[in-house]
């Protein structure tokens, strides 16, 4: 399970030359995350959702608040939990001078994983992915849909316990954007924890058990899709943002 | 474990810089401009001595008409006569038909000519010599008209002239200069992969994906730092190669090297390994922090760009000034490795300034490598946020 508490990121935004302005990207934000279930970080562009994200995966310190993994915590235990942990991203980018081969390679390397196996897991991977025929070229010469099959291969390849998928099909095409949501929907059935942030709205309706919904940094509705639903007395995602907002979002 | 990851980031960062066409090319090429800087400056030289030992400089006036004897010794000494009225030859100073010229009352020579430049003082010494060997030639012809044996007179104290001079000033020139270019070549080599694995890595998106893995940053920084470093080394160590093979050739081919050539004892090559590792961790330090401030590659590479001057001069000026190694100056960074090297290629090797050099430079990297932890914990450094 992960457990975040009353997560605060502060930052300085420069005015002019002379003036800078604080701001909280994230503001008091709390969630719990279920094992076997996938809970859904939905708001628009800046709403927090990667600064959010990036604090939950240890790449970014929090202003305030905490990050519990089954009760271990980033402070103590950052290699234990990042051992257990796959981040994919928009943002993130994988090693293009390399080949696919070589780059799992090298995870696993990161992940401590014994070097007798090592093959071995990258050609059951590969397979499971259908990676094997270019597992040995060069990523830099691959398609987008196979290197984002390559990218989610280096998040599986360590079989880990939490998914933080950020944007992840962001700007994606429908075929690879839909290899990401079976991978999302199968990892799930495996018991594996799942928080999963996107704009798309429709996108998370079909895919999450929960949501938050979040705007400005602050969480404005949390919930199964049907009780917020219910609640706005909407009849989707995208409509019940809206009316929570009141009809329009000010950046 | 840590050194394990450490290692592992290190792996990393080689594959990088081996399979990038651009680090590669600043790893391996730059050190070709070495034997070129050296060949170069040694053609210069030895044109400049053939020029100055050539018979430019052997046109001297005389403004009274000369005897056989005289014309039968300048003869003998290349030396290129002209006769003429004193104002004439004034005139042809001027124009440099003449270097000098002599005028004579009665049995005083006066020699003219610029004392400020170079060929009139060529032409002054080639007068000089003329004049001695004209005197000695009077003298003998006076003393054996009076029945006198002139070598017994003449040669009454003998005079011998040994060379104490071991050091050559071109040699000495050509090897610091050489040395001060290699410390140049692995600055360059050094910004390079120093922007590429850190505002590169930032650019590309690959920076968020490494923080991701089960690393400290600790580790991550160390490893990159090592993979810049190695790299550096790679270039330090061909650069000093291709010099040593440069000198060689330079010794064979110009004349300038004959009588002391150009070479580097076997201390001085250890100890100008030592300065390159310690210079290119130095170095690739400095180049990691300023190039993780930089939010793009381009930004970072103007920021580097002073750095690769302030590499080059504290140990130009100090070899140009000629100044001597203390114990604070061991400690000066830039400075002390210019300075090292020139005192061990001299024979003079310090103990305790190159302890000095060793010590002060690991505690900068501490410093360096301190500083860039705690950076990479700021978004604006990690996300440029």
């Amino acid at each position: 399970m992960i457990e975040v508490k009353n997560i605060k990121k502060k930052f300085k935004k420069q005015k002019n030359k002379k003036e800078s302005i604080e701001f909280f990207a994230v503001n008091d934000i709390s969630l719990k995350a279920e094992d076997g279930k996938i809970i859904g970080i939905l708001g628009p562009n800046g709403a927090g959702k990667t600064t959010l994200l990036r604090i939950i995966a240890g790449i970014m310190e929090p202003t305030e608040g905490e990050v519990n993994y089954d009760k271990l915590n980033f402070k103590d235990n950052e290699i234990e939990i990042k051992s257990n942990l796959a981040y994919l991203s928009g943002n993130t980018k994988i090693y293009d001078y390399i080949s696919a081969y070589e780059l799992l390679k090298m995870c696993l390397e990161y992940y401590d994983y014994p070097k007798n196996k090592i093959d071995t897991r990258i050609k059951e991977i590969a397979k499971s992915l259908n990676l094997e025929n270019f597992l040995y070229n060069r990523i830099s010469n691959l398609s987008t849909g196979q290197t984002q099959r390559v990218n989610i291969a280096r998040c599986l390849v360590h079989d880990p316990k939490y998914y933080i998928l950020d944007e992840a099909t962001s700007g994606l095409d429908i075929m690879s954007s839909e290899i990401i949501l079976n991978f999302i929907k199968n990892e799930k059935s495996k018991g594996k924890t799942i928080l999963y942030s996107t704009h798309y709205m429709e996108e998370a309706e079909n895919i999450c058990d929960e949501v938050l919904m979040i705007n400005k940094g602050r969480i404005i509705k949390s919930g199964t899709p049907e009780s917020i639903k219910k609640d706005t007395k909407t009849t989707n995602l995208r409509a019940a943002f809206f009316a929570l907002i009141g009809g329009s979002n000010e950046e | 474990m840590k050194n394990n990851k450490i290692g592992k980031v290190l792996k990393k960062e080689i594959v990088s810089v081996f399979r990038d066409k651009k680090s590669l090319a600043m790893m391996l090429i730059i050190p070709l401009i070495i034997p070129l800087i050296i060949i170069g400056m040694s053609a210069l030289f030895d044109a400049q001595m053939s020029e100055d030992a050539g018979n430019d400089y052997n046109k001297i006036g005389f403004s009274y008409e000369l005897s056989a004897k005289e014309q039968e010794i300048l003869t003998n000494l290349n030396i290129e006569v002209t006769v003429d009225t004193e104002d004439n030859l004034k005139e042809k100073i001027n124009n440099d038909e003449v270097y000098l010229y002599i005028t004579k009352n009665e049995n005083k020579y006066t020699l003219n000519y610029n004392m400020s430049s170079d060929k009139g003082g060529y032409a002054s010494s080639l007068a000089n010599n003329y004049l001695s060997i004209y005197k000695e030639y009077l003298q003998t012809e006076k003393l054996s008209s009076n029945n006198m044996n002139p070598t017994d007179i003449l040669n009454i104290i003998e005079i011998k002239e040994t060379d104490l001079n071991t050091e050559s000033y071109f040699a000495n020139y050509i090897i610091s200069y050489a040395f001060m270019f290699i410390l140049m070549a692995i600055t360059v080599s050094a910004t390079y992969p120093a922007t590429d694995s850190t505002a590169g890595e930032k650019e590309r998106g690959t920076l968020e994906t490494l923080l991701t893995f089960p690393i400290k940053s600790r580790d991550i920084i160390i490893g990159k730092l090592l993979g810049v470093t190695t790299s550096s080394i790679v270039t330090g160590v061909l650069s000093l190669i291709l010099a040593l093979l440069s000198f060689q050739f330079i010794n064979n081919t110009y004349s300038i090297y004959e009588s002391i050539p150009v070479t580097m004892s076997i201390p001085t090559i250890l100890i100008s390994i030592i300065i390159i590792i310690m210079y290119s961790l130095f170095i690739s330090g400095l180049s990691i922090a300023i190039a993780s401030m930089s939010k793009t590659f381009k930004e970072a590479q103007s920021a580097l760009t002073p750095l690769t001057f302030l590499a080059m001069f504290p140990g130009m000026i100090a070899f140009m000034v000629g100044i001597p190694t203390t114990t604070l100056y061991s400690i000066i960074p830039f400075l002390n490795f210019s300075m090292i090297f020139s005192d061990t290629s001299a024979g003079n090797i310090n103990v305790i300034n190159i302890a000095l050099m060793i010590i002060s430079t690991i505690i900068y990297i501490v410093i360096v490598i301190l500083y860039i932890i705690k950076e990479y914990k700021s978004e604006k450094v990690l996300f440029g946020i």
